[in-house]
Order: structure tokens, then sequence, then C-alpha cells
């Protein structure tokens, strides 16, 4: 569904990721994993046209979308969840849901869909998004993005700010929206919690792709063990 | 002090409209456009022109009021691709520069053209009796599409996708591309309506009192009062400070004396500026 080849893309002309290849087949949850600074937000805004790419292609679902604007790859039916979700904070929690399905109109079963996921959201759905806590602007932030039926979510860091106990239930809803069928990437320092969700995943080092597998098999590397899992 | 209040309201829904172009264009482009009054007076001298060629009222305002919204538009399309290309205070400077050199370039060219040009729109017949104050048609007329336009605008940024996308961008730029928002034509789209609200309130004020050709600069400076006051980006902050701000003017005006009004004004921004850096409904 997702293929990138040989991409490069960085800031001030100076790449911070290098020649990297990931493929995300459909239904499948990918996990790219890495410290701070390993280049995983780059990599992420290159791949959804936030960020101009320097060298390689990016194909989605078959047609080459590399250099193609952010607004239209978002239409095209990737949508991306940055870490810092960019949320409209002076705008209620309807009114975000109802701009993640523009330009249409709101689908119903995707506003069902999301409410499921997320009751919370449903009683919050008057408030200023600026006024809900960190984990209820993430849970908004997937929940917009998913208004507009992706055939591809992003996440980058979605437990970004959340306490271990909303981190895990994060990710149980992930598990959830991935047995709908919608194919997932995801971004993580937790490196637990993302395997446990993945089917595959990528360790990204200093921009590049230094490991790549099954999720059990990056489990068990004593590399990985070592540099993530935090096992001697 | 009735009729000199109801007189304050009739200029205020006035600089409301004002103060929501500018503010708007500061809301998605990051742009203070000191060229602003300048698309009123274009306005109003096309009005001017295709009324002497002997054509209707409406079809002349139709005829300004696109004038402006293309002028606009062509101005967003070339002058300010630079300018979005910088960020933060270079963003801004560029910005006023650039919009200031086509203040004067539009003016330069207007006053050699039309060295005497004025619009007046006099609407006659007899006064009207509101709330025991004896006001004139012009002045019911211009409040009337001051306030009918006013609340369509409310309405289309509250209720309408277009109008939730637009304020999408002055929101969360990044937000708005990713849920699939070209801010750019959201931004012209602005542009546009900038220039006509410029536009139809230089229509609407020359039906009590002439627009002249050099009215530009003086549009400009109480366009960016009413939107500093009201909130840089803030529609509805816009409204409420161009009503406050027009009784204001209108009081100094009859109390203390004209020529006191644009101090008057100018120290209610003040004033605002100190007590509320972010205006009145301000973020």
């Amino acid at each position: 569904m997702l293929e990138a080849s040989g991409l490069s893309a960085g800031y001030l002309g100076e790449n911070v990721v290098e020649g990297v290849n990931v493929q995300v087949a459909a239904g499948q949850a990918v996990a790219v994993i890495g410290s701070n600074g390993a280049g995983k937000t780059t990599l992420f805004r290159a791949l959804c046209g936030m960020l101009p790419v320097s060298a390689g292609r990016v194909r989605f679902d078959g047609e080459d979308i590399t250099g193609r604007p952010a607004h239209r790859v978002a239409r095209a039916g990737l949508a991306y969840v940055p870490a810092e979700r960019h949320l409209f904070p002076g705008m209620s929690v309807r009114e975000n849901l109802l701009l993640g399905a523009y330009p249409g109109r709101p689908d119903p079963s995707a506003f069902e869909l999301v409410l499921d996921l997320f009751p919370r959201l449903e009683e919050r759905r008057k408030q200023p998004a600026g006024s809900l806590s960190g984990g209820e602007q993430q849970m908004l932030a997937v929940g917009r993005a998913l208004m507009s039926r992706p055939r591809l979510l992003m996440l980058d860091e979605p437990t970004t700010g959340l306490a271990p106990k909303l981190a895990r239930s994060a990710y149980e809803a992930l598990q959830a929206l991935k047995e709908t069928g919608v194919t997932l990437l995801v971004a993580e320092q937790q490196v637990p919690l993302a395997l446990s969700l993945a089917d595959r995943g990528y360790v990204l080092e200093t921009g590049r792709i230094r490991l790549e597998g099954a999720s059990e098999d990056l489990e068990r590397n004593p590399e990985v063990r070592r540099a993530y899992l935090g096992v001697a | 002090m009735k009729a000199v209040a109801l007189d304050g309201i009739v200029l205020g829904l006035q600089f409301g409209l004002l103060g929501v172009g500018m503010t708007l264009i500061y809301g998605l482009g990051g742009v203070l456009n000191l060229a602003y009054g300048q698309a009123a007076v274009l306005a109003a001298m096309v009005v001017a022109i295709t009324l002497t060629a002997g054509a209707p009222a409406l079809v002349a305002t139709a005829a300004g009021l696109l004038a402006a919204a293309a002028g606009g538009v062509v101005i967003d399309r070339t002058l300010m691709l630079p300018v979005y290309h910088q960020r933060g205070e270079h963003r801004v400077l560029l910005g006023l520069l650039l919009t200031l050199g086509v203040a004067f370039v539009i003016d330069g060219l207007l006053l050699w053209r039309y060295p005497t040009g004025a619009l007046r729109l006099e609407i006659g017949g007899e006064a009207v009796p509101i709330l025991g104050v004896r006001m004139r048609v012009g002045s019911l007329l211009a409040s009337g599409i001051s306030l009918v336009v006013g609340a369509i605008l409310l309405l289309f940024f509250r209720a309408t996708t277009m109008g939730r996308a637009a304020r999408s961008v002055i929101q969360d730029e990044v937000g708005a591309r990713l849920v699939g928002i070209n801010p750019a034509a959201v931004r012209t789209f602005i542009f546009a309506l900038s220039g006509a609200l410029a536009g139809l309130v230089a229509v609407t004020r020359s039906m009590t009192s002439p627009v002249s050709v050099t009215a530009g600069f003086d549009f400009t400076i109480l366009a960016l009062i009413v939107a500093v006051v009201g909130g840089l980006g803030s529609v509805a902050g816009a409204f409420l400070a161009g009503v406050l701000l027009g009784i204001v003017s209108t009081v100094s005006a009859f109390y203390i004396g004209q020529y006191i009004t644009t101090i008057v004004l100018l120290a209610a921004t003040a004033l605002t500026i100190v007590m509320r850096p972010r205006g009145l409904l301000g973020r």
C-alpha cells in the first residue's frame, strides 16, 4: 500500500534521513522504532508531503505521490497524526471532527467508528479542543484523521506526553482500529508497546534503517533488546 | 445623547466590516495589509465611474466590489508569494513593506487619473424616526447593509465548510493541511473577500458623506485600529471593536470636537493594547 524507496529528506539542504526503504502492506500494522533524533518524524513528514523529498520515491496505492503537497496526499487517503497533534484549539471537538472529513460531508459511519473508539469525545463534543487533557487531545487527533476514512493512518509518537496507563489504553484503541481493517504505520520510542501492536518493524538509527523484520524477530534480536527493551 | 449614540452605531457597524477584512488577512496570511484602504478607494472610483457612465447603482456597486476583490486576488497571487515563503518577523516586515508599496502605487495612479475623484451616493428621502431620533435614510441603509453582511459573515464562518476551513487555517495551518485543506486557496479566497468588504464599506460610507480619492490611508488606519482592538484574527472581535469605536468616535466628535476624534480613537486603542494586549476577543 505504501512504499518508499531510497528516500532522503531533511532541512536546509542537510539530509536527516538517507536512503530509507519502507514498505507497508494493506491491513498491516508497521512500527518504525528508534530513539529521539533518529529521524522518525522527518521520515513521516517526507512520506506525507509535509517535507520536500531530496531523493527517492514514495508510492501510495500504486501511485507516485513524491512531491505532492500534503493536502492532496491527505485527500488521497493517507492520514498523518503528528506528535504535536495540530488540532484547531479554538474550535469544538465536533467542529474538529467535521473538518476531518473535509472537503466532503462527514460520513455517519465514520462518526460512529470514532465515537465507539473514543466515547470520551462524545461527552466533550461541545468543548473547545484547546481545553481537553493530553489524552483526550490525542484521541481527537486520531479521531479527526479517521473522519476522512483513510486507507493508511500514520501516527507519530501517539504516546507523547501520556502517562503509562494512558499510553497503554491508546495502544488498545489502535489495536481495535487495526481490527477494523485500517492500515497503520506508527513511529514510537516506547518499543515494547509498538512491537505488541505491529506485525513488522523497522529500526531507524541516525537516519538510516538498521534492522527490519517481523515484530517477534525484532523482539528476540539481541541488539534491539539491549538498545530499546532495556534487557542487558 | 441618544442621537449621538445611534450615529455612533451606524458608523461603528461600518468600522466593524472594515476591521473584519483587515483581521482576516492577518489571521490567514500573517500580513497587515497596508494597501487595504486603497482597495476601498479603488472600489469607490470604479463605482463613481460606472455611475457616471449611466449604470444603475446596484450594477455600479457590483462592479466596484468585483474590482476590489480582483485587486486582492492579484496581490495575493503575485506580490505576496515571497512573503508566504518567510516566517515570523521577516514575514510581517516584508508584508508591511510590499503592501505599503502597493498602497503608494494605487494612490499615485488614482490621484493622477482622477485628482478630484469622489464617490457620493446621496440617498434622498425624508428622515425616518427611530427610537425618537430622526435618522437619515442613507444612515439606515448603510447600517442595514452592514448588519446583514456582518450576520452573513458570522454565519459563514461558524456554519459552512468553507468558513470552518478558513478558521482552521487561522488556528493551525499545519492541522489544516493534514485534513486536506489547501491554505493557499483559502488565502486567495479571503483576499478577494477582504477586498470586496473594503469596497462595500466605501460604498456605505458614501451614502452619508463623500469618499474622496485620497481616503485610502484613513481607511487603512481605521481598519488597523479596529482589527487590533478586536484581537487580530477574530471576526466577532472586529465587529465588537468596530461598534465600540464608532460610538467613541461620534461621542468625542460631538462633545469635544471633530478635530480631536482621531486622538481619542488612538488613545482608546492604546488603552486597549495596554490592558488587553491580545485585543477584546483575541486568543
